[in-house]
């Protein structure tokens, strides 16, 4: 065992926090709307023009074809320089659409679509989720009738973050009707400007529209599009959540240190009625301490399984043990700041950056329900890493 | 930058839970008399060189690190070793002339703990032994346990036999320093981790073959999550265990506030596992004949040394990571 960075890696922790720096907006992200859009894409082109794109993606595909440890570095030092945050409407592009094109995509299509999204042209969404098939993705419905060299798509999808803002969007959809399950599926890269296809806003608790109902009326994607093979869609789309529950987290994880130290700055300012500050107050004070603790430890179990992931060349199962103890500290972060602000944390006017705090309460649902609930989180621990016996 | 245990890492590891497994077996703790490290169990582990594992070559010990001595202390937690091992271990690093050491490395002679309590103290480990070790943060006390009056109190954690001390007098020795007060929290916070760890084995093994209802128990999620939890806890202490040792080790300037979160969170995966443990197990769980109530009596033991929830809490609100 050792902690040692290499001697590249100092350097590049050294280069990224230099230009970060000197480049990071300066401005603050719209909360809403096509200019939020508007601000990711443009801080993904600066991104791609100074070199700093694609952290993750092979340098032959025009990324940095970093290491997993420098990629944790890279957002070490993001979170530092407080940049945008990646979780914005470039992440399906960067995280997971891209990456899903460079190990299943043809030529052409690789081709066509990975400098766009590199260079933040080109916006992704996730059409996976239906009305119902949530957790359980492999029962969708959502139908696709190969006529000729087009497949005609009919149907609807629920929940797409960021539909409205996208360019493309990875679509599964049901090719054999008489299939059941996780056969008959296929993988296609739907051009969201396509005739028959409807946007309809999701209004969420946070009072925000990023997601949305997708509705297809005899939406015709060339056959071309399709990403693996007809019929082989979920060998493909589990190859899409690998990339999602992969590494597309680890900036949350690096980051909720820095957030505890936020929470703990805050009580030290904020006054109870008595007159004593929340922080001395031992209730508040041994929680904050306890995530803290959680905190750490969630960064040496990140820098764990990377640098195994490093070794092996292979992802553990341990990401979702990851999501499942960063969701719960999440929570348990915001409900002690519930705590300390008292009636101030429930003054909210639907503007993120209004009350970033109850912003975050809200969020820590959609955190631990989105890209798979806790409880499958939990199902899949039980299955992969402890091999008890299928309860299904 | 890599945080399992690799190489002859390994090796120690496999090494260590032979050992033990021959040597300490956490069955002893079902028959009579099973307190305390016995003297030829001691002369065994001492004539291994297992109590020296951190210790400089020339001063007889294997010339390793942190980590091994970690390694170690985790297979012993496995077994519920006594606490006279790690105090033995803990005085072997202590800075002592090298008479008393080359004794205390071979184990011809035992070491018993104490630490505070209230305004008096608790000795864990035998009566019979010949030194008592206190250790502080910032360095500690050797006594010799003939000038030492002790009373015998009853002892819920059959590993150790426990005794009270209202006062001691003049130490034969003093230390300084913060080294064998890091290798003390890294020992019981890897013991924790190791009865955190068998506490899941022991769940696991038998949700896979225990049925109700013509079912396995482990098919049930109600079974199945509360597991997933429990890993989930084990692998968060675990994963800081190494990084603290690895940090103690390299000596960074941030190990202290490492190793304070390590024990923290190795306290809680023990008691929160073995508690879990038991009652996922039904029935069969309480009985005096399983291993579930010994996990959870001496994680509580273990529990309240080298740091407990309070002290710890309070020490890692202030304090800093590095990079
Ligand atoms: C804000 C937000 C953004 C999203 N963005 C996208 C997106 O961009 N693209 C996309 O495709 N999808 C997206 N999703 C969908 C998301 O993946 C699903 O909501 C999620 O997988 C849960 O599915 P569901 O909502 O149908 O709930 P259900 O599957 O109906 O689950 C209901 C409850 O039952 C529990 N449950 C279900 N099955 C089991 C089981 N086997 N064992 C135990 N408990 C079980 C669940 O944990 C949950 O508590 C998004 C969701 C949200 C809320």
């Amino acid at each position: 065992m050792d902690l040692h960075f290499s001697e590249a890696d100092h350097e590049f922790r050294a280069r990224a926090r230099t230009w970060l720096k000197a480049h990071v907006p300066t401005d603050s992200r719209p909360a809403h709307g096509e200019a939020s859009a508007r601000f990711d894409r443009d801080w993904q082109r600066k991104l791609y023009e100074h070199g700093w794109a694609g952290v993750a993606w092979p340098k032959e595909y025009g990324g940095l074809g970093l290491s997993g440890l420098q990629q944790v570095i890279w957002y070490e030092e993001l979170a530092r320089a407080q940049a945008p945050h990646h979780i914005n409407t470039t992440y399906v592009a960067m995280m997971h659409a891209g990456p899903t094109l460079i190990t299943r995509g043809t030529e052409e299509q690789k081709a066509f679509h990975l400098p766009r999204i590199l260079s933040g042209e080109a916006l992704w969404c996730q059409g996976f989720s239906e009305p119902n098939a949530g957790s359980d993705l492999a029962s969708l419905k959502t139908r696709g009738v190969v006529d000729g060299d087009v497949v005609v798509v009919t149907g609807s999808k629920m929940w797409t973050t960021d539909a409205q803002h996208a360019d493309y969007q990875e679509l599964l959809v049901r090719t054999d009707p008489q299939s059941e399950r996780h056969k008959g599926l296929t993988w296609l890269i739907c051009d969201m400007r396509l005739p028959g296809i409807d946007i309809k806003p999701i209004r969420t608790m946070m009072q925000d529209e990023h997601v949305n109902s997708v509705f297809y009326d005899e939406v015709r994607i060339p056959l071309s599009n399709v990403v693996g093979e007809v019929g082989g869609g979920w060998s493909t789309a589990l190859a899409t959540l690998s990339f999602e529950r992969g590494l597309g987290f680890i900036g949350d994880q690096l980051e909720l240190y820095e957030r505890v130290n936020r929470v703990i700055d805050l009580a030290e300012q904020v006054e109870f009625e008595d007159g004593r500050r929340a922080i001395e107050d031992s209730a508040i004070s041994q929680r904050l301490a306890a995530i803290k603790a959680d905190a750490i430890a969630i960064r040496a179990m990140t820098l764990a399984d990377i640098a195994e992931t490093d070794r092996t060349g292979m992802p553990g199962p341990k990401g979702s043990m990851m999501k499942l103890l960063v969701t719960q500290t999440h929570k348990a972060l915001s409900e002690v700041v519930g705590e300390i602000l008292d009636w101030d944390f429930l003054e909210f006017n639907g503007d993120r950056s209004n009350n970033p705090w109850i912003y975050e309460y809200l969020w820590s649902w959609i955190f631990s329900i989105s890209g798979g609930t806790s409880e499958i989180q939990r199902e899949i621990t039980a299955d992969r890493v402890l091999g008890l016996p299928r309860a299904r | 930058m890599y945080l399992a245990p690799e190489g002859d890492e390994l090796e120690i590891v496999n090494a260590a839970s032979d050992f033990l497994v021959g040597t300490t077996p956490i069955s002893r703790l079902h028959e009579a008399g099973c307190a305390d490290l016995a003297p030829s169990a001691r002369e065994a582990f001492g004539e291994m060189g297992w109590f020296a594992l951190a210790v400089p070559e020339e001063q007889g010990g294997s010339g390793l690190s942190a980590v091994e001595h970690t390694l170690f202390f985790r297979e012993a937690g496995r077994q519920c070793a006594p606490v006279d091992l790690l105090a033995q271990c803990l005085l072997a690093n202590a800075d002592l002339d090298s008479g008393l050491r080359e004794d205390v490395i071979a184990g011809t002679a035992g070491a018993a703990l104490l630490v505070p309590s209230g305004a008096s103290w608790r000795l864990l480990g035998s009566s019979e032994a010949r030194w008592a070790l206190l250790v502080e943060r910032t360095g500690g006390a050797v006594y010799s346990m003939d000038a030492i009056a002790l009373q015998e109190r009853p002892a819920l954690d059959p590993t150790n036999s426990l005794h009270v001390a209202e006062s001691l007098p003049q130490p034969m020795h003093v230390f300084e320093g913060p080294t064998v007060w890091q290798l003390g929290q890294l020992a019981v916070a890897a013991m924790l981790v190791g009865i955190a760890e068998t506490a899941l084995d022991l769940i696991v093994e038998y949700a896979k073959v225990r049925e109700t209802f013509g079912r396995k128990i482990g098919s049930y999620q109600a079974v199945r999550h509360p597991c997933a939890d429990m890993a989930v806890r084990t692998e968060a202490a675990r994963s800081q265990l190494w990084y603290a040792a690895t940090a103690a080790k390299e000596e960074r300037a941030d190990a202290q506030v490492h190793l304070d979160a390590a024990k923290h969170l190795a306290n809680l995966a023990a008691m929160s596992n073995s508690d879990t443990s038991i009652q996922l197990h039904g029935g069969i769980g309480v009985t005096d004949e399983h291993d579930c109530h010994l996990l959870l009596k001496h994680a509580m033991t273990l529990s309240r040394l080298f740091g407990g929830k309070r002290d710890l809490l309070g020490r890692l609100l202030k304090a800093q990571v590095a990079d």
